[in-house]
């Protein structure tokens, strides 16, 4: 009986982290290019872009909304910032180009979040409106041409390494995920999301800026969008109108899969970390093994859903035990 | 105070809502033209205008059609089957002598080009092709481009002796186009037996799933000689890779002939395209809708041609001002 007891104290715990090692296992056994430094870091690497988004994403799950909008923020970011990098020659271009890209995102982000907030718009609809508008934006500024000609100087940035061979996206994503943690761990704004999701009234009645910090997280959603757009324009060397296509529900996935609820209340920045990653692993092993792309795609649906499934199962035995 | 803030706010955005699509309104009306005596009326159904082909297409057939004195009405069906055959019956209505469309897939624009046969409306298909109905149709043949890069390929790489592993960068799941240029490609290859080609996962023309699929395949296989993409924006993406990994003697081929790719010969780090021009295409479609209104009989296939870009003529087709190599002159 004691030893059931833990077993499922350590499932509820480490869900994700078993979940992981089962599939590194999995995926070891099948290739053997798999467990090498190389492939590890090219996964850091292609995790990095979807995984800085899908930290956008965590934000606003955590109260309990949706933001459809981040693939076409991330576009529209990623075209304004290679327009002025094109135009604006030297480091200067670069410097305005990343504000520019960091402005114009934030606002959408900022308009989304007080659609739901002030005017009471469902989360979906308004983020999907704005996702809608975004993808519009970023095919007008050039009539949907590509950006491309920018400079090494600019490539650099997000298409760089470490040492030669840690890509600097990784680093980035890394980072922004540590500090994402702190900040919804240590700071009264962080900790006032998880309040707002688990319930809102309860929120509004104990005294915290409801209206306030939940446009704040839209706004962060999509500056956070927005840079993850100037990584990709920086790391492919172009800006692509349509870039990001999709990456909405690949965030959304992730989420999840690292332990988010989708009313609310529930989820970690940390735990998104490990749901990129197994999403990218699951490409990563098909691609190695030479599968053809069918089956990854089933695949990612059946993941989604063994994760989905084993956080409920712990957390019903939970609720049961009280 | 708040009430009224959220009034002012409600009504700002409304009336940024209101200018945004007074602002579409008016970039998608009719381009008029002085009217000739033998002036007629194009109308052009495009399939979407959110690639740099698509979206190139539209204002050379305007521009193309202005000069010879022509009017275009033209109509984006943003991929969707549904709006295309409205598209067609907004057209009719409007009056058109001929239609010219990029259909959004093979099937999808039937209704509509049913009701243009009613009408006695010629259909001219450019880019893709419809299954039936069409009067005739201006595109190109994919699987010779395939070909004729898998010839120059195994050109580069020291003639039919060559070996090593190919890694092919696929397009999108089930399009005609990824499979003509897929069968032509190989068909070339089988020339050279000690090349091996391996296939990636579909990665849709996309750049930023290439990279990956590059990536993973570079990991996966060992002497591997060459990349080719089944577009130039997917195989760029495979010379980003190369040069990340210092990979310098792969040699990465595409088609489409993006002015990227082109610049990119000239430096080295890319090594042969084969043009799929759109300003050609889209000209030949509207000489061919004047050729039409002038009695003549159509050629139900009318090849736009390609030529093989690689570092030997590279220079011929440079420039920075436009998005595709072209073969106008």
């Amino acid at each position: 009986m004691m030893k059931n007891i833990n077993f499922k104290i350590l499932l509820q715990k480490y869900s994700l982290i078993m979940l992981l090692i089962i599939f590194i296992v999995i995926s070891t056994a099948l290739s053997p290019n798999f467990l090498t430094p190389n492939n590890f870091l090219n996964l850091l690497q292609q995790a990095s872009i979807p995984g800085v988004v899908a930290i956008a994403m965590t934000l606003v799950v955590l109260i309990g909304g949706i933001d459809l909008s981040v693939g076409s923020v991330l576009a529209f970011s990623g075209m304004i910032t290679s327009m002025v990098v094109l135009n604006v020659s030297g480091p200067g271009g670069i410097i305005i180009g990343f504000i520019a890209g960091l402005i114009v995102s934030s606002l959408m982000g900022l308009f989304t979040g007080l659609l739901i907030s002030r005017f009471q718009l469902p989360a979906f609809i308004a983020s999907l409106a704005m996702m809608e508008i975004a993808r519009g934006a970023a095919l007008l500024t050039t009539s949907g041409n590509p950006v491309f000609g920018l400079s090494t100087e600019f490539n650099r940035i997000g298409g760089g390494f470490i040492f030669d061979k840690l890509a600097n996206t990784a680093v980035i994503w890394i980072v922004l995920t540590i500090v994402f943690a702190l900040i919804l761990k240590y700071t009264v704004f962080g900790r006032s999301l998880f309040a707002i999701g688990g319930n809102y009234e309860a929120a509004m009645l104990s005294g915290i800026k409801t209206k306030r910090n939940y446009t704040l997280a839209y706004v962060l959603s999509g500056l956070l969008a927005g840079f993850a757009g100037i990584l990709t324009a920086s790391w492919m060397s172009t800006g692509q109108p349509t870039a990001g296509n999709g990456y909405e529900l690949d965030a959304i996935a992730a989420s999840v899969i690292g332990g988010a609820s989708l009313s609310g209340g529930k989820g970690s920045v940390i735990g998104t970390f490990g749901g990129v990653f197994l999403l990218q692993i699951i490409t990563n092993i098909f691609n190695l093994v030479g599968l053809p792309s069918y089956y990854q795609r089933i695949a990612k649906g059946a993941i989604i859903v063994l994760a989905l499934l084993l956080n409920n199962f712990v957390s019903s035995e939970k609720t049961k035990k009280k | 105070m708040k009430k009224r803030f959220k009034k002012l706010t409600a009504l700002l955005l409304t009336g940024t809502l209101a200018l945004t699509l007074a602002a579409c309104g008016n970039s998608e009306g009719t381009k008029t033209s002085v009217d000739t005596s033998d002036s007629f009326t194009i109308g052009f159904s495009n399939c979407s205008q959110d690639t740099p082909f698509f979206a190139n297409m539209t204002p050379i057939i305007e521009d193309y059609a202005k000069e010879k004195g022509i009017n275009v009405v033209s109509l984006n069906a943003d991929n969707d089957t549904s709006k295309q055959n409205k598209d067609i019956q907004d057209l009719l209505v409007r009056g058109i002598d001929v239609l010219i469309i990029n259909p959004v897939n093979e099937d999808g624009a039937t209704a509509g080009i049913q009701a243009c046969n009613k009408a006695g409306i010629p259909v001219i298909t450019v880019d893709k092709n419809v299954t039936s109905g069409q009067t005739a149709w201006v595109g190109r043949d994919n699987i010779e481009m395939g070909r004729l890069v898998g010839e120059k390929l195994i050109d580069l790489l020291g003639g039919e002796d060559a070996t090593g592993t190919v890694l092919e960068i696929q397009g999108t799941a089930g399009s005609t186009t990824m499979m003509n240029r897929r069968d032509g490609f190989n068909e070339a290859m089988k020339k050279a037996p000690g090349l091996k080609v391996v296939q990636s996962a579909y990665c849709d023309y996309d750049r930023s799933k290439a990279i990956p699929a590059t990536q993973d395949l570079l990991q996966a296989n060992k002497d591997v000689v060459a990349i080719f993409g089944h577009n130039d924006d997917m195989a760029l993406g495979a010379a980003q890779v190369c040069k990340e990994q210092k990979f310098d003697e792969i040699l990465v081929c595409g088609v489409d002939g993006l002015m990227e790719a082109v610049l990119k010969i000239e430096t080295g780090e890319y090594h042969i395209t084969s043009s799929n021009d759109p300003v050609l295409l889209g000209q030949t479609a509207v000489d061919t809708a004047i050729k039409y209104m002038d009695g003549e009989t159509l050629d139900e296939f009318i090849d736009a041609g390609t030529v093989v870009i690689s570092v030997t003529n590279a220079a011929e087709y440079t420039n920075k001002e436009l998005d595709f190599a072209t073969m106008v002159k």
